[in-house]
């Protein structure tokens, strides 16, 4: 198969991928028991008529999946939902009144954009680096560190970690425990502003760098540990190479290869992560505020930052998929 | 000569790449491999007939066409006079009683878990062909005495690993005679086995065929085994039988110019004689890419410009020496 | 020995077992073990809660003035109960997908794993939170999420490993044999898959433990069952960091790592023993050189390559194994030398042990490696990569892998070029590159091209190429035509020739093919379990052989002129490096050996200018 025609493909199935989701994400909450559209209203004294104008406010009146009445064919729940979602529309949150879902999953990504991107290049840059100088020197005291390593990391919970770093970080730094600012302070600049964030923003994104980064390491070094054993090394060791120059020019390009499909295997844990780390400290992210929907049972937010934490991941693995395609010569099938 | 046990007459398979939808949709053609091209064989009970090429020219689909793995696309298989494709699924699995196949790899051919007596006796029971547990235990022991690994009761609770190449082998050889087939098709018995012990298995093989009138196909790319052990050899090129005949006839009267470079340039143990050699240039071409008219042309060292446009059936250069060469028919 | 015997044995493996016996043992005793009831509601006064561990209670009071201790011990069971039932869902869905979809394959198998990549690709933990919130939080349901989300990782292990046994000739030969798909599923194919779904299983229970720790944590557990996650929940959002209660806090999270961590090592350990992985590889510091302070003897001028009594050891389970004892030869200039011997004999092992490219555990005890001067097994490394390629180079077989397969052949032949002559421009090195494919019959054109764009015969003449991009004096073949095709073989053979009678390198083949050797070589080392059996021209060995393990392997070959001989063959095996014989290595099979053969290990007896043989029966007055 041309590569082309490989790229296409893989496009292809995120997209699928990506309808699915919807779909899926659609009849969940259709499966809810009892009335959506109670539900949506909250207060159960409301009168009939004030029911029924929730009910079509929130299009519930519609026929669920393909519309047979009067009306166009696609005139029906699940289009208007697919169609809402392709415009940005998420709907309405529940809990906050005349806030859009939309608007309430923006800031929240962003903020978890903030926690996420940093702790994962901190790991990734750590984590290569370690798995590599562990898998050369290969059974030293320090290849048995950072396996030890790499086994507490993978066997601690992350929001335990994170209630450990949380603990005694305020307590012995005196870092804040909960938050993205100082709540109820006044900076004089807006470099105070991003210093009390930072300030916040510490320990969480030391938690989550350490606990990627063992599972990272532990990879890069399997990875490693393998290409070091192929037969093309020992070809490079035998035209005179220098062990530097061949873990340069063979060892690590071919190490790094797996890597990046193992670290697209991990976006999943990634948003997993996230959810730990910001309950543990009340972060404002996407993961905080999908934990938050489902205490005041918010279910257009909780729809909407399910979908968006799906769709993020799965692009997010497409980009991956992409970036093995061009490294490796040798793909042919999908 | 008795009558054929197995019989391939003007037998065809071609491969397809598999269809995808995409393919349906846009009805595409699908590329189309052609791995045995027309070919006609007999293996006479008694005797061992090497089949003998390069990798590509189909001798291992040819094996599997015979051993009822593959339907041919044209042509018939026939074993024991039973049209192969005439059979339904259940009958064809019967049919493995009466046609057994050796393997290349000792190491992998068997399954380490199993003991010795397990996998020589499990042919017996998927077929159910014993009365009993006794007479089981004596038809194994029997079959492997038979492949020389005595006394039997010794080898019969060791696993695979506890064994050596060549007797791996043997095992695998009694599992396949303790059925008492009519053909046996052996692929590449002794390839990845030490020097030292090949005779041993194939000196076997030779008698399975001779004391048993058991019809031996053996697949092998080494010529000095076939030398050493056929009684007849069909050599193939590219899907097709080129040459074909007695062993003695064809290795000391080759008729076709690929035989000849073939048996030119397998060495030899003496180092005294030099001998004259024609390597071909180049290699065997892609066998989805088959060369129009003689599809040895490209690679020949005495082509005409006829071989270009003409495809050679096989001729009689001698008694039962057929081979498949323009030049042998005067222009 | 079986499995849990094995898994006993293993260091880490042990300890597992134990951490996780351990917690089993504390959640099956539980009402023997804790000192209060957890579940039984008591009054308690503000001064019981958060209280700090003191004599009567060891861990302190919790956010509901509950002993500490007492929850910790019977959370075990909740989150043990959860973790097992979960996993035995996730591996009955998963082992049953996986097996149908490796076994079956086609398009419900590629429809199976589309349906698997999807749940890989959602979310697990937000789509564990999402159909909890819908469904309920009771245990079962957790039980049922967790199982029904975790099945995944176990499909797809599953599924390969079903392909790959699938393929794996005995069960080709079960079906041959004419067994029904029943029977090879049950009989051959699910006890090799066994194995690993248990290693697999056991990392799943890991797994389990942690979703519902992080589920509980969350506020989506259970809160009607005490598990470690639901302690935590507990404490941490009632304020025991405010309070500094870390008795609240540290325990129950330090009984998950006791739990995850035991069942992880147990998990590795099956993974180890049942599907072990490679363990050591090429770039491992060399640990065993040989230093010397004098030089080697020199050897005479037309004397390329001198191997003096080499002796390589490797290290075994009970001790070094010596692959190599007193090995001795000489590769004049220009000449060509097969070195040829059965498995076991030690040829490659020799020729690797010249040019120091043994792997990880080889040694070289004693001998000497002459080469202009130099002993190349006690050279320094960083003279020794001066000498590689220039003087001494490999012709490695030409297997997939022994090129990089992610850059193409001009670039790695370059790459030889420049490490030894830094000076030269890369457009210089890849122009000298393309010259030497066009040398060896490849095309300069196809420089750029990638290893996996050869074909085999096609990436062995590279392989020639690139050996001889430096110009050494000697090139050491190592199998270069085993698997490949008889005339194939002939234009490769016929290529090193002449390359050889232009260049006038010298070169040493190492094969088993006594009849390659004849055609192509001057001289022949015969070689048996790690020792020279005989040597000389190859029409002194093969007219005169001296040495019955010779005389017996030259009438075991097949010969195409001389069809319809008998062969014999050679009772036995040779030598296993862990059982070498006391005596003379071949005197177990020699039909000539004698009482003293089985006791002492025979001299060379010399038998002629550059021509010997190790054989007591050449001792005789008697014999030739």
């Amino acid at each position: 198969m041309s590569r082309s025609r490989l790229l296409a493909k893989k496009i292809g199935w995120a997209l699928v991928t990506v309808m699915v989701v919807l779909t899926f994400n659609f009849f969940l909450f259709r499966v809810l028991p009892g009335d959506p559209a109670k539900a949506g209203v909250k207060d159960p004294r409301l009168s009939a008529e004030a029911v029924e104008a929730a009910r079509v406010r929130f299009g519930l009146d519609k026929p669920v999946l393909i519309n047979l009445d009067e009306g166009p064919w696609y005139d029906s729940q699940y289009f208007r939902y697919v169609g809402s979602m392709a415009a940005g529309d998420l709907g309405e949150s529940y809990a906050f009144k005349n806030r859009t879902v939309g608007e309430l999953v923006g800031k929240a990504l962003v903020n978890t954009v903030w926690l996420v991107l940093p702790a994962q290049l901190i790991a990734i840059a750590a984590g290569v680096a370690l798995g590599l100088v562990a898998a050369w020197k290969r059974g030293t005291k320090l290849d048995v560190g950072a396996l030890t390593f790499g086994l507490v990391t993978w066997s601690l919970p992350t929001f335990f970690l994170g209630i450990l770093l949380l603990f005694f970080g305020s307590r012995w730094f005196g870092f804040p425990t909960a938050g993205r600012v100082t709540i109820g302070a006044e900076y004089t600049s807006i470099w105070d502003q991003i210093g009390d964030i930072v300030h916040h923003l510490f320990l969480p994104t030391l938690t989550f760098a350490l606990v990627l980064l063992g599972e990272y390491l532990l990879i890069m070094r399997s990875s490693v540990v393998e290409v070091f054993s192929e037969d093309y090394i020992l070809t490079a060791k035998a035209k005179g190479l220098s062990p530097g120059a061949i873990v340069r020019r063979h060892g690590f390009r071919n190490a790094m290869l797996p890597i990046v499909t193992l670290i697209a295997l991990n976006l999943g844990f990634t948003v997993s992560g996230a959810i730990q780390v910001e309950t543990v400290y009340s972060w404002p992210g996407l993961g905080k505020l999908t934990v938050d929907a489902v205490s005041t049972r918010d279910f257009p937010v909780l729809q909407g930052a399910f979908l968006l934490l799906a769709i993020s991941v799965i692009g997010a693995n497409l980009i991956a998929e992409l970036v093995y395609l061009r490294l490796d010569p040798r793909v042919t099938e999908v | 000569m008795s009558e054929p046990v197995v019989n391939l007459t003007d037998v065809t398979r071609t491969f397809a790449r598999s269809r995808s939808i995409l393919d349906s949709v846009l009805r595409r053609q699908v590329a189309q491999v052609t791995a045995v091209d027309g070919i006609s064989l007999e293996v006479h009970p008694g005797e061992v007939l090497a089949l003998v090429g390069e990798s590509g020219c189909g001798k291992t689909t040819t094996a599997n066409l015979v051993m009822g793995l593959l339907p041919p696309t044209r042509g018939v298989v026939e074993v024991e006079g039973t049209d192969l494709a005439s059979l339904d699924r259940e009958e064809l699995r019967q049919s493995r009683r009466r046609i057994q196949m050796v393997f290349q790899d000792p190491y992998e051919s068997l399954n380490p878990r199993m003991t010795v007596q397990d996998i020589v006796s499990e042919p017996l029971r998927v077929h159910a062909a014993t009365r009993d547990r006794g007479h089981e235990r004596e038809r194994v022991v029997e079959a492997l005495e038979y492949s020389g690994l005595r006394p039997a009761e010794r080898y019969l609770g060791m696993r695979p690993h506890e064994l050596s190449g060549g007797m791996r082998q043997r095992v695998v050889i009694a599992a396949a005679l303790v059925l008492e087939p009519a053909v046996l098709i052996a692929d590449e018995p002794v390839s990845m086995l030490d020097v030292s012990i090949r005779a041993e298995v194939l000196n076997l093989l030779a008698r399975l065929a001779h004391e048993k009138s058991i019809a031996v196909l053996m697949i092998t790319h080494d010529l000095s085994t076939v030398a050493a052990y056929a009684d007849r050899v069909a050599v193939m090129y590219l899907g097709r039988v080129v040459e074909m005949g007695p062993t003695l006839d064809v290795l000391r009267a080759p008729r076709h110019p690929y035989t000849r470079a073939l048996l030119s340039v397998v060495p030899v143990p003496h180092p005294s004689r030099r001998r004259e050699r024609i390597i071909l240039t180049g290699e065997t071409p892609d066998p989805s890419r088959i060369p129009t008219g003689c599809r040895f042309h490209p690679r020949c060292p005495v082509v005409e410009d006829r071989c270009l446009t003409n495809d050679p059936g096989l001729v009689t250069v001698g008694e039962h020496h057929q081979a498949a060469c323009l030049l042998l028919n005067p222009a | 020995m079986s499995w849990y015997r094995r898994l006993w044995d293993h260091r880490l493996g042990r300890v597992g077992v134990l951490m996780l016996g351990f917690s089993l043992l504390v959640a099956l005793a539980a009402p023997l073990l804790a000192p209060t009831d957890p579940y039984a509601s008591v009054r308690v006064s503000i001064d019981d809660i958060y209280a700090p561990p003191d004599g009567a209670r060891l861990l302190g009071t919790d956010d509901a003035g509950k002993d500490v201790l007492s929850s910790l011990i019977y959370g075990a069971r909740v989150s043990l109960l959860v973790g097992f039932s979960a996993a035995a869902i996730a591996l009955l869905i998963g082992g049953t997908v996986g097996l149908v979809a490796g076994y079956r394959g086609g398009r419900l198998g590629n429809g199976l794993m589309r349906i698997t990549d999807f749940f890989l690709v959602v979310p697990d933990l937000a789509l564990q939170i999402v159909i909890v919130a819908i469904i309920g939080q009771s245990l079962r349901n957790i039980i049922l999420v967790i199982g029904a989300l975790g099945w995944t990782t176990t499909a797809r292990l599953v599924r390969s490993q079903t392909l790959t046994i699938r393929e794996r000739k005995f069960v080709e030969r079960a079906r041959a044999v004419g067994a029904g798909d029943l029977t090879i599923l049950m009989r051959h194919v699910l006890p090799q898959v066994l194995p690993l779904m248990l290693a697999n299983t056991v990392l799943v229970i890991s797994l389990a433990i942690l979703s519902e720790s992080t589920l509980a944590f969350i506020g989506l557990g259970d809160p009607t069952k005490i598990s470690w996650g639901q302690m935590l929940n507990f404490a941490f959002s009632r304020g025991a960091v405010s309070a500094g209660a870390w008795w609240a806090l540290i325990p129950p999270g330090l009984a998950i790592v006791w739990v995850v961590l035991g069942t992880t090592l147990v998990g590795n350990a099956l993974e180890d023993m049942f599907n072990p992985r490679v363990g050591r590889h090429h770039l491992e510091p060399e640990r065993h050189l040989r230093t010397r302070t004098d030089s080697p003897r020199p050897s005479a001028p037309d004397i390329a390559l001198a191997i003096r009594h080499l002796v390589v050891t490797f290290e075994g389970d009970h001790g070094p194994l010596t692959a190599v004892e007193d090995v001795s030869f000489e590769v004049a200039k220009g000449e060509s030398v097969g070195l040829v011997g059965e498995s076991g004999c030690g040829k490659t092992t020799t020729m690797l042990a010249a040019l120091r490219l043994l792997p990880p555990g080889g040694a070289i005890p004693s001998g000497e490696v002459e080469f202009d001067g130099l002993d190349l097994a006690t050279l320094p490394e960083d003279r020794l990569r001066q000498a590689r390629w220039t003087r001494l180079a490999m012709v490695f077989q030409g297997a997939m892998n022994a090129l990089n397969p992610v850059r193409s052949v001009g670039d790695q032949i370059g790459e030889a070029i420049r490490t030894h002559f830094p000076e030269r421009t890369k457009a210089e090195a890849m122009r000298r590159a393309r010259e030497l494919l066009e040398l060896v019959g490849i095309g300069a054109d196809r420089a750029t091209e990638f290893p996996h764009q050869f074909s085999g015969g096609m990436r062995q003449r590279a392989m020639i190429a690139l050996a001889l991009a430096c110009d050494p004096e000697v090139i050491v073949a190592d199998e270069p035509t085993t698997a490949l095709d008889v005339m194939i073989q002939a234009q490769v053979m016929d290529l090193l020739v002449d390359i050889r009678q232009q260049l006038g390198m010298a070169m040493v083949l190492i094969t088993h093919d006594l009849a390659v050797v004849a055609e192509s070589c001057d001289r022949v080392v015969v070689m048996y379990g790690g020792r020279v059996a005989e040597q000389g021209t190859v029409e002194e060995v093969y007219s005169h052989p001296a040495h019955p393990y010779t005389r017996l392997l030259l009438e075991a070959i097949p010969d195409m002129e001389q069809p319809g001989r008998s062969l014999i063959s050679i009772p036995g095996s040779p030598p296993r490096l862990d059982e070498l014989p006391p005596g003379c290595r071949f005197a177990p099979r020699c039909p000539e050996a004698m009482a003293r053969c089985h006791r002492e290990t025979p001299p060379m007896t010399v038998l002629g200018r550059r021509r010997e043989a190790s054989c007591f029966l050449l001792e005789e007055p008697a014999r030739v």
